[in-house]
């Protein structure tokens, strides 16, 4: 298969293979991450990405959710069980809107796919439709610092999608922003799924952002950071916009995860 | 002037401010008067407590001394500008050179940031003899003394700059496959810019101070002085006139080169970086 990625730690393949594999477009099996001084970041994790939905991992800090993005994204490798990443193409968006304060939002918007070799008249026009989707048009030539924060994350996630990933990885995207504009931004977000079909993998420590936004939720705890349990959405965000969700479901399963999160309803 | 500039680029977000004559006149009046005032009061003090010309010229001594020998500070003011700029431009290429070797390489910043600091305690006056030494006097020893006094400003600031780069912006560029060259030059360098800038600032200031120290230990050379050895020898002779006119002809020559450096801080920073842009209402 293109653009395989396996990486294995030293433990070698783990006998706990998913029923996901080989429909999953990412997998942890029983990856673990000890670091050098023996620190123990996490315990060994299953988890299965399927394609096309949104994973959302919500835990404490310290609970080993940004191991794990990195991990997805091969910026690091677990020290036992093993990776395996069924896409090269993937966008990385941090909790920061992370751009060169130097350039311009168009040049900014264009990063990545000018990086990766994408050719000039066709980043214009990914840059051009981000932009437009992420309602920044008008804004091309402006600076960061001439823009809100909102408005800089918006530029952030139009950056990503600009290499036309297939898997998007998010590092508490929302989490500096107003709770006005995190609404606006994971409604944004969802946008995006819709026409995209992306696979995401969203980190938060907001139980309602993750309820809103995942079809699986996958809770973590920490000291060491380890899964306490994957949830299903009763009710997943819908292909179609308009259609309604059920919300009793939803506030149903936002209790539950803050009970299981020891009541701590953040 | 810049200030002008400034303004004509669009702003589509804070929208174009403009700069009436009014404003104008509330920068540039307040110092003009000042400095009128002050000259006033000089010219009186000599007058009124008969002050010699030798302790304290008047300013109108002054004007007339200034118009006098204006043909005679050419040449020395020539002759020190160039010392001092072609040891600022010797400065800062190697100051950048030096802050991005120690930047790649560890173990160099280690080994070399020592002797950095070392070099930049040392007082001036107390090496510039040795340089006189080694190189004989003249030009290019007075150049090698400013080169040398204006290197670590340059070096501390590339270096700092160019450690402070986004660790964000260096995996997303890791992570789409940028060649450590990209790295450098689409994102550390442009993202070390202003604290460079802010370095070759300090260091127009001390490139014309290292000339003309250099001037005073190595004197004449080649038949040529500097300010200063204006300076000196107008002291030595008491000739207090000209002496104020080399201090103003150095601050000429220091001012000239800041404003430079500021010119182009604000064409490569422009609109993206707060030091750059005029201060908002």
């Amino acid at each position: 298969m293109a653009g395989l990625a396996d990486v294995r730690g030293s433990a070698g393949p783990s006998a706990a293979e998913s029923d996901a594999a080989g429909t999953a477009l990412v997998e942890f099996v029983a990856a673990e991450k000890v670091f050098g001084n023996g620190f123990r970041a996490l315990d060994p994790v299953d988890l299965a990405l399927a394609p096309a939905e949104i994973t959302v991992l919500v835990g404490p800090s310290g609970c080993g959710k940004t191991t794990l993005l990195r991990m997805a994204a091969g910026l690091s490798v677990p020290t036992g069980g093993r990776l395996v990443r069924r896409t090269e193409r993937m966008s990385y968006v941090f909790q920061d809107p992370t751009l060169l304060t130097w350039r311009s939002i168009q040049a900014n918007v264009e990063l990545v796919a000018r990086l990766q070799g994408v050719p000039r008249a066709q980043r214009r026009e990914r840059a051009r439709r981000a932009i437009e989707m992420v309602g920044l048009t008008g804004f091309e030539k402006a600076y960061p610092r001439e823009l809100s924060g909102g408005m800089r994350m918006r530029v952030s996630l139009a950056r990503s999608v600009t290499s036309e990933p297939e898997l998007l990885l998010m590092d508490e995207p929302f989490a500096a922003l107003d709770e006005f504009n995190r609404d606006k931004m994971g409604a944004e977000l969802l946008n995006l799924w819709r026409l995209r079909g992306l696979t995401v993998m969203f980190i938060t420590h907001s139980i309602s952002e993750a309820v809103r936004l995942g079809h699986q939720i996958a809770v973590l705890g920490s000291r060491p950071g380890h899964l306490v349990r994957v949830f299903r959405s009763p009710s997943p965000p819908p292909l179609d916009g308009s259609a309604a969700r059920d919300d009793a479901a939803l506030r149903a399963l936002r209790t539950q995860i803050s009970e299981l999160l020891g009541g701590s309803r953040i | 002037m810049t200030d002008t500039r400034q303004v004509t680029v669009p702003r589509p977000v804070a929208g174009a401010r403009q700069v009436s004559g009014a404003r104008l006149l509330w920068t540039v009046l307040p110092p003009v008067g000042a400095l009128l005032i002050g000259l006033l009061g000089w010219q009186l003090v000599v007058v009124v407590f008969g002050i010699p010309g030798y302790l304290l010229p008047s300013p109108a001594t002054m004007v007339h001394t200034v118009l006098g020998e204006l043909g005679t500070i050419g040449t020395p003011t020539w002759v020190t500008m160039r010392e001092a700029y072609v040891g600022f431009l010797l400065a800062g290429v190697g100051g950048v050179l030096v802050g991005l070797v120690m930047s790649r390489w560890r173990l160099l910043e280690r080994g070399l940031y020592p002797y950095l600091i070392v070099l930049q305690t040392i007082p001036i006056v107390a090496i510039a003899p040795l340089f006189v030494v080694w190189l004989g006097p003249g030009a290019v020893t007075n150049t090698v003394v400013a080169a040398m006094i204006a290197l670590f400003p340059v070096a501390a600031n590339t270096l700092a700059g160019l450690k402070s780069t986004d660790r964000n912006l260096v995996q997303l560029y890791t992570m789409a496959g940028a060649s450590p060259l990209v790295r450098l030059l689409s994102l550390r360098l442009p993202g070390a810019l202003p604290a460079i800038l802010t370095g070759l600032r300090v260091a127009a200031g001390a490139a014309v101070i290292g000339a003309i120290v250099g001037e005073f230990v190595a004197g004449v050379g080649g038949g040529q002085g500097g300010l200063g050895y204006v300076i000196t020898e107008s002291a030595v002779r008491l000739r207090t006139p000209e002496l104020f006119l080399a201090v103003l002809a150095a601050c000429f020559v220091s001012l000239l080169l800041f404003g430079a450096v500021v010119l182009v801080e604000r064409r490569l920073l422009g609109r993206w970086h707060e030091s750059a842009l005029p201060v908002e209402e």
